[in-house]
């Protein structure tokens, strides 16, 4: 376990080295997500006042509304892996996977790995969003602290569980060469689907519950609420983690398998 | 035996299609597809420590059998056996003991110093820490490459750059090393300190090489044994010297002699060989036997201040080869 933890510690160093290595995008990436905050903020904003009843949609009124989507873009931020995910359809496509496949190690984990380390730096400005969220809306999200640890732990779940759906996806670059429309497709769908830039509760109740039986409302909608929660659902939210984590070993398993079958296809392309 | 190879083949799925719009239209709708055998029925064995190089043109399959051998593609039939691994199963034990250079694909991260990805490597194969600092400083040291440690990859020329790939591939000590191209595109210093490098690794730590290289030179300095390639198939197997005899075995002959030579000595001469004389130089290509009595003769009734007596460039040797090689075997 220590030797495997050395091992893709390693690759979260290496990318994080390679991060900073180019000052400028790190310095412009920092703060890109305050780009989507403020135009979601500003549409918002004319909804409400053009809204008859301008101080609540559908039971949300609009500090609360603003305030889940801080936290869902956040969540979305921090779980969106689609530029690793394209990176290794490029490695398949072009026969850069060779170099992975040659060492004892997992193709899976390193490319997790290097999805965080270049991520890692992300986590520090949306840290600060995310302890600034209760100070500018006070009693909306994490009003007991019990909140904190079961949120991150939900975001740690919804993003490998985000990082092992692109993984599955990923793995059809064996048989098709691009796929890379069909990530796109995807990502674009869970903008909407998931929640990322309007709450669930705006969707009919017959999508409600299709979506509860797919991995969807785990990635975004579940730690938000777990943030936005006024009551302390110890029961829930533990009951609900153990669904996340059985859709993690699901796709986990079903990304294996495809993985494995996949591989055998693999063309090596290149010198 | 190190490497055990037997009746592989490895076909791949293609299909063409015509130039133009026209073309990629009618090809997204229906494709013909055929299969294309990059390896037909090879069958090899290469014992430990040795270095084999494989020779062939473009296209020969050089680079499928090595893709076989460390287990990056899985063979249509036929099986091979690396110190009893089979290389597609891809055992961890396996993958410790094994390494590839492949010209065009890069394991160093392009945006970090080389120092780096060498360190990355130290963690995923394991290496402690005395091992590693001895391997890198004797490495970089052979390499003459120190003093590029620290330089982040993409401002490395291309020798520097597969110098520190070369590094890379052998921390962990690889017991078998398959090297693609190792020289392709340096320039002749670098080509030599690889070249030399090689040799002073095999000397002492007797790795298994597999090499291929268009580079003739390469071949002839690094390897005793071949296996020469043509459209995926094996067509020689055994010394290179041999072969070479074997496809051109006339040498080169320039004899200068002391004083301009008599038209008596000059038509004894061209009577019998086939010989050039301008001045008081003489030029034969001639085989063993003949060179011998052409010598014999001129030692008899001449006297010289220098003789030289070369094999021709293997490069032509073995270009004249690849345009017909069945007339050769």
């Amino acid at each position: 376990m220590i030797t495997w933890f050395k091992k893709y510690n390693s690759i979260l160093r290496a990318s994080i080295i390679t991060a900073l290595e180019y000052k400028a995008n790190t310095i412009v990436g920092l703060f890109a997500i305050f780009t989507g905050l403020s135009i979601e903020y500003l549409i918002w904003s004319m909804v409400y006042e053009s809204s008859s009843n301008n101080y609540s949609i559908d039971g949300w009124t609009f500090n609360r509304l603003i305030a889940y989507i801080f936290l869902a873009m956040i969540v979305g931020q921090l779980k969106s892996s689609w530029a690793t995910s394209f990176e290794m359809i490029m490695q398949i496509r072009q026969g850069f996977m060779n170099q992975y496949i040659v060492k004892p190690i997992s193709f899976f984990s390193y490319n997790l790995m290097s999805f965080i380390g270049s991520n890692i730096l992300f986590y520090i400005p949306y840290s600060i969003l995310i302890i600034t969220v209760p100070i500018i809306f006070p009693n909306l999200i994490f009003i007991n602290s019990i909140q904190i640890p079961f949120f991150i732990l939900a975001v740690i779940i919804s993003i490998y569980l985000s990082y092992s759906i692109y993984f599955f996806m990923v793995c059809f670059a064996f048989w098709f060469g691009e796929v890379r429309s069909l990530l796109a497709a995807y990502n674009i769908s869970m903008f909407v689907l998931a929640g990322q830039i309007i709450p669930l509760d705006f969707f009919p109740d017959s999508y409600i519950t299709i979506i509860n039986y797919t991995p969807i409302p785990y990635l975004i909608k579940f730690p938000v609420d777990i943030a936005m929660s006024l009551d302390v659902n110890y029961y829930e939210w533990i009951n609900m983690l153990c669904i996340a984590f059985f859709w993690c070993i699901i796709m986990r398993l079903l990304g294996a398998l495809i993985y494995s079958i996949g591989i055998k296809r693999y063309e090596a392309y290149g010198s | 035996m190190s490497i055990k190879i037997q009746n592989l083949s490895k076909s791949f799925k293609t299909y063409e299609r015509e130039p133009g719009l026209k073309g990629a239209l009618k090809s997204f709708i229906k494709r013909n597809y055929t299969d294309f055998y990059a390896l037909q029925n090879i069958n090899l064995n290469v014992e430990n420590g040795e270095i084999l190089g494989i020779l062939g043109e473009n296209g020969a399959g050089k680079t499928t059998l090595i893709k076989l051998m460390v287990g990056l593609l899985h063979p249509t039939t036929g099986d091979v056996s690396i110190n009893d691994y089979i290389p597609w199963n891809r055992k961890n034990d396996f993958l410790k003991m094994i390494t590839v250079v492949m010209g065009q694909k890069n394991q160093l991260w392009w945006d970090i110093p080389a120092s780096e990805s060498f360190l990355l490597n130290k963690r995923i194969y394991q290496i402690e820490d005395k091992i590693y600092n001895k391997i890198l400083n004797e490495m970089v040291e052979l390499l003459d490459i120190r003093h590029k440690l620290n330089t982040q990859v993409r401002r490395l020329s291309l020798g520097e750059r597969m110098k520190m790939e070369i590094i890379a591939s052998l921390l962990h000590r690889p017991k078998i090393i398959m090297l693609d191209e190792p020289t392709l595109g340096l320039d002749v210093i670098s080509q030599s300190k690889i070249r030399e490098f090689v040799q002073y690794y095999n000397d002492q730590y007797k790795a298994t090489f597999i090499i291929t290289s268009h580079y003739m030179q390469d071949i002839d300095s690094m390897c005793k044994r071949v296996f020469v390639m043509n459209k995926g198939k094996g067509l020689y197997d055994g010394n290179f010297s041999t072969l070479i005899k074997k496809i051109n075995p006339t040498k080169k002959l320039t004899y200068t002699f002391s004083e301009k030579p008599n038209n008596e000595l000059l038509l004894q001469i061209s009577k019998s060989f086939n010989v050039n004389i301008e001045q008081n130089i003489l030029i034969a290509h001639l085989d063993d036997s003949k060179l011998n009595d052409l010598l014999k003769l001129l030692f008899e009734l001449s006297s010289s201040t220098s003789i030289s007596i070369e094999d021709l460039p293997v490069e032509e040797t073995m270009r004249s080869f690849f345009e017909s090689p069945e007339s050769y075997l």
